[in-house]
């Protein structure tokens, strides 16, 4: 892409910005990666980059609670560096990988559900505003 | 991967509840309960930094006989709330194709003014006038709220005194600069009645005399007197009070919000289900010659187990394909 953001324009080497960037990933950077710790059994660690406590602490709080998970953890190791290191164990019985997934999918079913909850219980109070405007102007 | 650590049969009579108990113009209240402190945590981080809307970032100052400095102005034109509706049809400068703005990817806006008269003349957002050329005629649009129909005060002329410049509005997340919150406030509160101690409440004799009770405090049962402290409680309802500045409805920074969390699940989602041809292009950084969010990753989306069976009356045709299909859930139109 031909495209330059004139704020970025004067930093050939880069290097600061892949480190304090907050959101974009640098070139060649990858969004999620997975680096099996071989220190302990079915574990690995998932490094998120230019991602923060949003996703960090949201994952690891469900991954705990998850079927078959042992250990889950996650550390923003400095409040500069926009990386989120997750570390998974599970039972064996699945993969840190398929129990990271799995706890994805289901976030993502619950905040489909958390939407539509949200547009219909609002439909629910616009459609009683309505009804108590309507109300007190025709002062019935 | 047949393990779903969620498996029920009535997937809607779990999962959070909602329920809204203001809406309006300006603020949207309403509780959410049955989930987690991590959950509603995270949904009230992304509706403060990361909804995408519009806000002025480039300023060409061609004349200013004001007493404020040019970069004075600037940051004050940055702040000016415009109406993000079909923001997400702009695309940000940095994926754009062109050299450095066009229509695509941003709003030209123009201030024109001289005081003429002899009284000091107010320059308010109004006075900013969006060119035509823009992907429709809402967008970027000065915010005007107030009786008067002024908007927010940029600057005041003395007599003679004149302000010409050009600003160029963009697209961006409040995570670059606040600017582009759509959120003037995010109230966020749970446990009024302090049950889980989760706060110290100062005190010079008695808390309970001297902290007003929580709007919220008649919703949930005080503790009673002599009661035991109870180690295993966890929060589970809590209070939003969404404030919107002007850029969008506060209805549309939740559902919003909510979109963009669901899309960052889905991408590692995506990233992490087929790795080697996976190249799920999150926001990539434009010098380095990264695409935009429009990579590869659209194309297949996977069905929410909660999607197909929502065909309630309110989430419209066979809703349920996640972020990187069209709309995160619900029908293809939006909501109903
Ligand atoms: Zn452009």
């Amino acid at each position: 892409m031909a495209s330059v953001n004139p704020q970025h324009n004067n930093a050939p080497e880069c290097v600061w910005i892949i480190l304090f960037e907050t959101f974009l990933l640098g070139d060649g950077e990858k969004k999620i990666t997975e680096t099996v710790v071989t220190s302990m059994s079915n574990c690995s660690d998932f490094l998120l980059k230019k991602e923060d406590h949003t996703l960090g602490n949201l994952l690891s709080e469900y991954l705990k609670k998850a079927d078959k998970v042992l250990f889950a953890a996650y550390k923003v190791a400095h409040p500069n560096v926009a990386e989120v290191l997750l570390r998974v164990q599970t039972d064996g019985t699945i993969t840190p990988r398929e129990a990271f997934i799995s706890t994805c999918k289901l976030l993502v079913s619950q905040l489909g559900h958390t939407g539509r909850e949200f547009q219909k219980e609002l439909a629910l109070r616009q459609f009683a505003d309505q009804g108590d405007q309507g109300g007190a102007g025709d002062g019935l | 991967m047949d393990y779903d650590p969620m498996a029920m049969d009535d997937p809607e009579s779990l999962g959070p509840v909602v329920k809204v108990s203001e809406s309006g113009k300006v603020r949207v209240k309403f509780e959410l309960s049955n989930a987690e402190l991590a959950f509603a945590n995270s949904l009230r981080r992304v509706m403060l930094a990361e909804i995408p809307t519009i806000a002025i970032d480039l300023v060409e100052i061609e004349e200013n006989s004001t007493v404020l400095a040019d970069e004075f102005i600037a940051h004050r034109l940055g702040l000016i709330p415009l109406n993000a509706s079909g923001a997400e049809n702009l695309l940000y400068s940095r994926d754009c194709d062109c050299d450095e703005y066009c229509e695509n990817c941003s709003v030209r806006l123009t201030l024109h003014a001289k005081c003429t008269g002899d009284e000091i003349m107010s320059v308010c957002a109004r006075d900013l006038v969006p060119s035509s050329e823009r992907i429709n005629q809402t967008l970027g649009s000065p915010i005007i709220t107030d009786e008067a129909g002024m908007g927010s005060l940029i600057l005041k002329l003395r007599p003679g005194q004149s302000i010409k410049l050009q600003c160029i509005a963009k697209k961006g997340i409040a995570k670059e600069h606040a600017k582009w919150a759509p959120s003037a406030a995010i109230g966020f509160e749970y446990d009024p009645h302090n049950k889980l101690h989760h706060i110290d409440l100062w005190y010079e004799q008695d808390p309970k005399a001297e902290w007003p009770p929580s709007e919220y405090a008649d919703w949930e049962e005080p503790p009673q007197e002599g009661e035991p402290f109870d180690y295993d409680a966890v929060a589970n309802r809590f209070y939003f009070n969404v404030e919107t500045s002007g850029s969008m409805p506060p209805q549309e920074i939740i559902t919003e919000g909510i979109k963009v969390l669901q899309t960052k699940l889905a991408g590692l989602i995506h990233e992490l289900s087929d790795e080697g041809d996976g190249d799920y292009n999150g926001p990539r950084s434009p010098e380095f010659g990264g695409g935009g969010v429009d990579g590869g990753w659209q194309d297949q989306g996977y069905t929410t187990p909660y999607g197909n069976n929502a065909g309630g009356s309110w989430s419209g045709p066979g809703g349920g394909t996640t972020p990187y299909g069209q709309t995160p859930y619900g029908g293809s139109g939006g909501w109903q």
